[in-house]
């Protein structure tokens, strides 16, 4: 099957097996390989790979804030092309959402923050 | 039975969301300024966001996206944060004018200084979007709008001189004011052309998980319910031209706005006014800073929906939060309600190209709409209009600021 990268796959919604958000897709990682064709090996969301994208210097500044947050923070948030199958226009992972950091910004703010405000 | 009432509830809505401080004012001011003669750009206005309203909601009926989301998939991510950023700080300062015409409403019966209600305006429009849903904000706070048809009583029991009024349905040069008058009338139109209601109705369509079946009623309430919206903007200016006019009353502070209504009412007059203002800039309060943050959570991907309770949408729930505290923020420094409210419409005006081209490029997108692409005609006219309006808005801003005319 034919995928255009840039049209099908970067920038467009990704959904989880619950059909929940999980992100846009920021970044595609390339593998270079001598003499073979170049492969796809991840996808990477959040905002370290959107804000690189943007400014290269904004984007570190946030992973710098991001590291502090906890272990395996401070990088981009990388998942193997195998746990992702097109559902164009969108694209669709093979596990649940809450099992990746994507999530960890929305979990926080709703502990600390939402869960604070009454009858919320 | 049951979709013929979401069709007149649809309409009955959308006449009472049309009216707010954008219209009131710069209608107002010109009717106060070139009697009729200005009845054209409202109608032109009301034309345009009824296309671009019909739009949005085929868009999303169609094609199951939403325009925020549509346009980071097909233009990337560069070009999708150049309408996010101008469309953002222009809605702001809509934002802001509207926290402002509510708290002007409640200055104007009370007595007490705008600065001082706006606070409360915006905690009260926070918790309506908070733990309100969205058949609450649309067909509970639009619906009580309905007091707008106050303008349209007025009006007809002041009798406006119809041969006069269908002359200014057709443009004419004006012969004062040059300046002044285009200001106006990309004021005008930048107070109905609002980016904001697109991106708000199509949202709103997936939100009540519309599909193709809905084409015809989306059709009928763009049409019937945004036209009829004008006809109540028209009616404003026809009171404006009776009552202020004649006086040689110029509007230069918010302060006079009541005239439209005291002076054939008295103080009976002066409450439906408030009432009809508060109302309305509340209700258009909550659309907006729902509005902005379904751009920002659809173009980002979070989860988003009015309907969802905010722990399971914390990000998008704190950012209507934060677009609300801003824009109360701008009117609690003392910004004047009227300058902020004509300045924002004018930037609205000249901001329409970088919001509707990529629009109606999606629209033309056979991978979203298959066979529901737009025709040529609304094309033309939308494209035609929202550059028109750029460059004389962008002419005209500056000579305003600077007094010319």
């Amino acid at each position: 099957m034919r995928v255009r990268l840039i049209r099908d796959v970067l920038d467009n919604q990704l959904l989880d097996v619950a059909d929940c958000y999980a992100g846009k897709v920021d970044g595609i990682v390339l593998e270079l390989r001598p003499g073979e064709p170049t492969r796809v090996r991840y996808i990477e969301v959040g905002p370290i790979t959107l804000l690189r994208r943007l400014n290269r210097r904004l984007g570190d500044w946030y992973a710098r804030i991001d590291a502090r947050l906890g272990k395996g923070r401070g990088v981009p948030i990388r998942i193997p092309i195998s746990r992702v199958t097109l559902d164009s226009p969108s694209l669709r992972l093979d596990l649940a959402v809450e099992k990746l950091p994507v999530m960890a910004l929305e979990r926080w703010l709703e502990k600390h923050i939402v869960a604070k405000i009454p009858w919320s | 039975m049951k979709r013929l009432l979401s069709v007149a509830l649809g309409i009955v809505t959308s006449i009472a969301g049309f009216l707010e401080i954008g219209s009131i004012t710069t209608a107002t001011q010109a009717g106060a300024d070139f009697h009729y003669q200005l009845v054209w750009a409202v109608l032109l206005g009301t034309i345009c966001i009824a296309l671009l309203v019909e739009m949005s909601g085929r868009f999303a009926a169609v094609s199951k996206h939403t325009i925020a989301d549509a346009m980071r998939e097909r233009f990337g991510l560069h070009f999708f944060m150049v309408p996010l950023v101008l469309v953002f700080f222009v809605s702001l300062l809509v934002l802001a004018a509207e926290i402002g015409g509510a708290s002007i409403a409640i200055e104007f019966v009370t007595g007490a200084s705008r600065v001082v209600w706006a606070l409360p305006v915006g905690l009260l429009a926070w918790g309506l979007v908070w733990y309100g849903t969205f058949s609450i904000i649309e067909n509970g706070v639009t619906l009580l709008g309905l007091i707008t048809i106050a303008f349209l009583v007025a009006a007809l029991q002041l009798g406006p001189n119809w041969h006069a009024l269908g002359h200014g349905l057709v443009p004419t040069l004006p012969n004062k004011q040059p300046a002044h008058y285009w200001f106006i009338a990309v004021s005008i139109l930048g107070a109905s052309v609002s980016p904001y209601l697109f991106y708000f109705y199509s949202a709103g369509a997936i939100e009540e998980k519309w599909d193709a079946t809905y084409l015809a009623s989306n059709r009928v309430v763009a049409g019937l319910g945004m036209g009829f919206g004008g006809f109540l903007n028209i009616a404003v200016l026809v009171v404006s031209a009776l009552v202020l006019a004649p006086r040689g009353i110029s509007v230069e502070k918010y302060q006079q706005l009541p005239l439209l209504l005291t002076t054939p009412w008295g103080r009976l007059g002066l409450a439906i006014f408030a009432g009809a203002l508060f109302v309305t800039c509340l209700g258009a309060t909550t659309e907006i800073a729902l509005a902005l943050a379904y751009q920002v959570a659809q173009g980002f991907g979070w989860n988003w929906g009015e309907d969802v309770e905010p722990r399971k949408d914390a990000r998008f729930s704190l950012m209507y939060t934060i677009t609300l505290l801003l824009a109360t923020l701008l009117v609690v420094i003392g910004l004047d309600p009227l300058k902020l409210t004509t300045l924002s419409m004018a930037l609205t005006a000249a901001s329409l190209p970088v919001s509707i081209v990529p629009f109606l490029v999606l629209m033309n997108d056979k991978s979203y709409l298959g066979e529901h692409t737009n025709g040529w005609l609304g094309n033309l006219s939308i494209l035609l209009v929202s550059v028109l309006a750029s460059v004389v808005a962008i002419v005209s801003i500056p000579l305003e600021i600077a007094g010319g005319s």
